[in-house]
């Protein structure tokens, strides 16, 4: 009966009780939004940089990503692509064979990293194929086909079916040139990808080197939260390479990541506490105007720590109420644009800027609403805790005397 | 021995000036099953009397036993418990929860008790019918007249099976025929359960009804007499 006196009680003000819920639900409901909107915005990075060129895992020989030496190639790269292309949990690996050179056209030369691929694999791996702007990603019968970037394509002066010419060092050191023909232009979210690296098909490069060289191997699993386990079980099962993840590979990624989760823990905590003052100001004003009745119900044998837990479970229902529908409207609004997208057109330069694509789909971990629920709790109990203590300081000689 | 025992009771408020002492020296003994009346015009200590004999407030001197319990002797906590187990209040403002039902009212202090839902249930339901308002049972207090809300009151402080009733000016508020109506439901009830009643007034016709009659005047006993007129009658 407690709980029940303490439901009916909030809404003896039903004006005062649905402005205090509306700026609780409204509250969180921003809250969760912008939090949505950054963890769609960290994953959109994340995506986009997995997508473009990093993949989930790379496999290198020991030092090579310090040293970027040709001659730290992948010893038995195929049998280990065999392995790897076994695990049920892999979706696709592909052999790359890296180079650092220059790319020449008539004009200009510039600095790139050559990556000698199988067009076939890598397109299982990554998604460059589909940031094509201009021609087709390796479909051409030309001889040494290279798909580049298009901001690399204006530094050089150089259109579709331009000649490039492609200077590169073998094991010896012996400069080697080889003369492709643009086959495609891409255009990612990442100026420095797109003026820095260019793809050719690493059968033309192991011609010019005389030897097949993997320098590295991109993996794709099927669930991205597996990929810590994936990683620990290639490391048990490979000798003599170095397995990591993206998140070692790229920890400024890994960092965003995990600090926009934080950021939305802040962001929300920011809002709850704010909401703090007006939940205990409702509560203050609901105790003020009931001093007759709480002194009523003392008087009558009521304990005090009854009363103090009256206004607490009051608070509580008052905060909840407003908290699972601020919850429910996130999450109903963060599921609508989880599907249909978030179209951020508007702000396009900035968000590329940052690596992130245009389109955000935000979201938020399910924990994340019970960690919330705990929250709203926890600030709703210490909102409680100065109204209920001046319920439980009344004299209720005084109080049942005072003027209604 | 008598159900309540007061012993040269003194409560004096010490204000910046002077000291006011509301109740000074009273010694009064209340026997089960009376139905007593504390007069007096306003300011004469009434009101602190019976919050004392309450355990709302505590003496500045002497002693209030109550069925052999000295109140002085009890925590703040334990005189909690002791009101609830033993005393009924009847307050002159009603003081009912608005947001409950006639019936979640009179139940509301048993559950406090601890009793049983079926015992509430009956009970309720029983003292609901004593102050016949059976039929209003569903009601909330904004629904009831300000005499149906008494009889609430009446219930309530029933309700707990208490050794007596307090009922600090119960027909203030109340038009001449509700008065009237509310006092002999008392009586009543009185005799029916054998309740002790002990109202502090100033309202005529609360003294004509009143058995014995203890007159304050200046927080002290002016007279305290066996009220003539209503036990011949009876």
């Amino acid at each position: 009966m407690l709980t029940a006196l303490a439901w009916k009680n909030i809404w003896r003000n039903k004006k005062r009780s649905a402005i205090i819920l509306i700026a609780i639900i409204f509250g969180l409901w921003g809250g969760l939004l912008s939090g949505g909107v950054m963890m769609g915005m960290s994953e959109s990075m994340i995506q986009t940089a997995v997508n473009r060129y990093l993949a989930h895992i790379q496999i290198h020989a020991p030092d090579f990503r310090k040293q970027q030496d040709i001659g730290l190639y992948i010893d038995n790269a195929e049998e280990i692509l065999t392995k790897i292309r076994a695990h049920d949990s892999i979706e696709s690996a592909s052999g790359r064979c890296r180079l650092n050179g220059m790319a020449a056209s008539p004009t200009s030369t510039f600095g790139v990293r050559i990556l000698g691929i199988d067009p076939h694999d890598e397109k299982k791996v990554t998604r460059i194929q589909d940031k094509m702007v201009r021609g087709q990603y390796f479909n051409s019968d030309r001889r040494n086909p290279i798909i580049i970037g298009q901001k690399l394509a204006d530094r050089l002066n150089l259109k579709m079916h331009s000649k490039i010419v492609l200077s590169f060092s073998d094991l010896q050191g012996n400069i080697h040139y080889l003369a492709c023909r643009i086959v495609g232009l891409f255009n990612t979210a990442s100026s420095r990808f797109d003026e820095g690296t260019v793809y050719v098909h690493s059968a033309d490069l192991f011609r010019s080197l005389g030897q097949p060289l993997i320098h590295e191997i991109a993996v794709r699993v099927k669930k991205e939260d597996q990929v810590s386990l994936i990683r620990d079980k290639l490391n048990l099962q490979l000798t003599g390479v170095s397995v990591q993840t993206w998140k070692t590979l790229a920890p400024e990624l890994a960092f965003i990541s995990d600090m926009m989760l934080q950021f939305t823990y802040l962001f929300v905590a920011i809002i709850l506490f704010a909401l703090l003052f007006g939940i205990t100001n409702t509560m203050l004003m609901a105790v003020m105007e009931r001093i007759h009745e709480l002194g009523m119900l003392i008087s009558i044998g009521m304990k005090r720590f009854k009363v103090f837990l009256m206004i607490l479970i009051e608070t509580v229902f008052l905060s909840i109420s407003g908290g699972l529908g601020g919850m429910a409207l996130g999450w109903i609004t963060l599921t609508y644009f989880t599907i249909n997208g978030l179209d951020l057109t508007i702000i396009a330069t900035s968000l590329e800027s940052f690596g992130s694509s245009t389109m955000l789909y935000p979201f938020l971990p399910l924990h994340m609403y019970l960690i919330l629920t705990i929250m709203v709790l926890l600030a709703s109990t210490m909102a409680a805790l100065y109204p209920a203590w001046k319920a439980v300081k009344i004299e209720p000689a005084e109080a049942v005397r005072t003027e209604m | 021995m008598a159900l309540i025992e007061i012993n040269s009771l003194h409560k004096t408020y010490n204000t910046t000036a002077v000291p006011v002492h509301a109740v000074n020296n009273v010694t009064l003994h209340i026997e089960k099953e009376e139905f007593t009346a504390v007069v007096g015009p306003s300011g004469s200590g009434k009101t602190t009397l019976l919050n004392m004999i309450g355990g709302l407030d505590q003496p500045s001197e002497g002693e209030i036993i109550i069925d052999n319990t000295n109140l002085n002797k009890l925590s703040t906590s334990a005189k909690v418990d002791f009101r609830l187990h033993n005393i009924g209040f009847i307050f002159q403002a009603y003081n009912l929860i608005p947001v409950f039902t006639a019936r979640e009212n009179v139940e509301f202090i048993m559950l406090l008790q601890k009793r049983p839902k079926k015992e509430r249930e009956e009970r309720s339901n029983e003292l609901l019918k004593a102050v016949g308002l059976q039929d209003r049972m569903h009601n909330r207090p904004s629904q009831l007249s300000g005499g149906q809300q008494q009889r609430v009151a009446v219930a309530r402080a029933l309700a707990s099976r208490p050794n007596f009733v307090l009922a600090d000016e119960p027909t203030a508020n109340l038009d001449s025929v509700s008065a009237e109506s509310l006092l002999d439901l008392m009586e009543q009830l009185n005799r029916t359960y054998q309740t002790t009643f002990i109202f502090s007034t100033h309202d005529d016709r609360v003294i004509k009804r009143a058995r014995r009659v203890v007159t304050l005047r200046d927080g002290k006993i002016d007279y305290d007499k066996q009220n003539v007129q209503t036990v011949s009658g009876e």
